[in-house]
């Protein structure tokens, strides 16, 4: 065995210290910092996680007149807008208005019922009900990726997903 | 910045003894029992473990978004037929390393069917001189490290790299995901952190920073 080779052997069944903890926890955030987890990617994740648990129907997009709305979160488009969303039991339509740096969704949903409204944003969740003629608000919302679940009250273990839009 | 998700106390995460193999066990029971709010919280410490497993198998950041989601996304459709828990961790690494595996594998059958020859890369995979990292060193002390960390054989920069990520009772979890074998670090510093530290204590600029 070579010296370098003996050296080698000899620190390398050394027992972890102190010294060895800091270098990997310098490495640790060289690695992050040099190739980060790209922003949103988590938050997707948990998303979908809660799409695949609620066993959910997932609902078409069909964007009304200009699409004004960005379906992908890479895209940043933050006019008001007009989107629908249909599914074999519902359809949803949705408008988006500019309230200083946030925004007003208002919505509208056929049939009428007094649906239990969700709207998703990076883990958080705010939940309102439809009137009876299926009408909802959210007011003072963030800008940024979101999606609406709605449960009819008819079948509320399935609720309606849609996908992912740009407010 | 996903460094400070490391380093940050994540409660249960970092609790005495307690790493991520343990936290995904538990993680993974609550769920059965109906209580998905542990799954949630491991999405977020475990995520950019998963995300640097596979790109150190030199995937793109495209490819590597959507298999570290489909690693979790096959987790819960299968959570009910884990038979162990606790290899829940083991079994995540694995599936995302061979996923990454397949998509490296189709991107090259492509890139050679259209005669192409660049290919993927990133740090955890590439020889030293392709590595676009000037974002990421942010001292003399952080270069050095760097560099002596790109000589090192590709097997030790993958091991050092993603065990840097996790805390000591994974370090075998993640070694062996890699297919390397247990005891390649911890409890002894092994051969790869032995010739890092031989490398950095030669180095002057090492010592003197």
């Amino acid at each position: 065995m070579s010296t370098d080779e003996s050296t080698l052997a000899l620190v390398a069944a050394g027992s972890l210290d102190v010294a060895d903890v800091e270098i990997l926890q310098q490495l640790a955030s060289l690695v992050g910092a040099s190739d980060p987890v790209p922003a949103g990617l988590v938050d997707r994740i948990g998303m979908a996680l809660t799409i695949e648990a609620l066993h959910a129907e997932l609902a078409e997009l069909h964007l009304v007149g200009e699409p004004a709305l960005a379906v992908r979160a890479d895209e940043t488009s933050i006019e008001a807008g007009t989107i629908t969303f249909t599914t074999d039991v519902l359809t949803v339509m949705i408008s988006v208005h500019p309230e200083a740096d946030r925004v007003r969704v208002d919505g509208w949903a056929a049939p009428a019922s007094e649906l239990s409204v969700e709207l998703h944003q990076s883990g958080d969740v705010t939940t309102v009900t439809s009137d009876a003629d299926g009408r909802f608000s959210f007011s003072d919302v963030e800008r940024g990726p979101a999606r609406l679940v709605l449960r009819r009250p008819e079948e509320p273990q399935v609720p309606i997903v849609t996908p992912q839009i740009e407010l | 910045m996903m460094s400070d998700d490391l380093v940050e106390p994540v409660d249960a995460a970092l609790r005495e003894g307690e790493g991520l193999a343990d936290q995904a066990a538990r993680a993974v029971v609550a769920y059965r029992d109906g209580d998905r709010a542990p799954l949630a919280a491991l999405v977020h410490v475990m995520t950019p473990l998963l995300w640097h497993t596979v790109r150190a198998q030199g995937v793109d950041a495209e490819q590597a978004q959507d298999i570290v989601q489909n690693v979790w996304l096959t987790l819960v459709r299968d959570i009910e037929s884990i038979r162990d828990p606790r290899a829940t961790l083991q079994w995540m690494l694995v599936t995302a390393k061979r996923a990454a595996w397949r998509a490296v594998r189709r991107t090259r059958e492509d890139l050679v069917r259209h005669e192409h020859d660049e290919h993927v890369t990133d740090w955890l995979s590439a020889p030293a001189e392709d590595r676009p990292d000037t974002v990421a060193v942010r001292s003399e002390r952080d270069r050095v490290l760097w560099e002596h960390v790109g000589t090192l054989p590709d097997r030790c920069r993958r091991l050092l790299g993603l065990v840097a990520l996790v805390d000591r009772p994974d370090y075998t979890v993640v070694s062996r995901a890699l297919g390397m074998p247990v005891g390649s670090i911890g409890p002894t510093r092994g051969r790869c952190l032995a010739k890092l530290r031989l490398a950095l204590s030669n180095d002057p600029a090492w010592s003197m920073s």
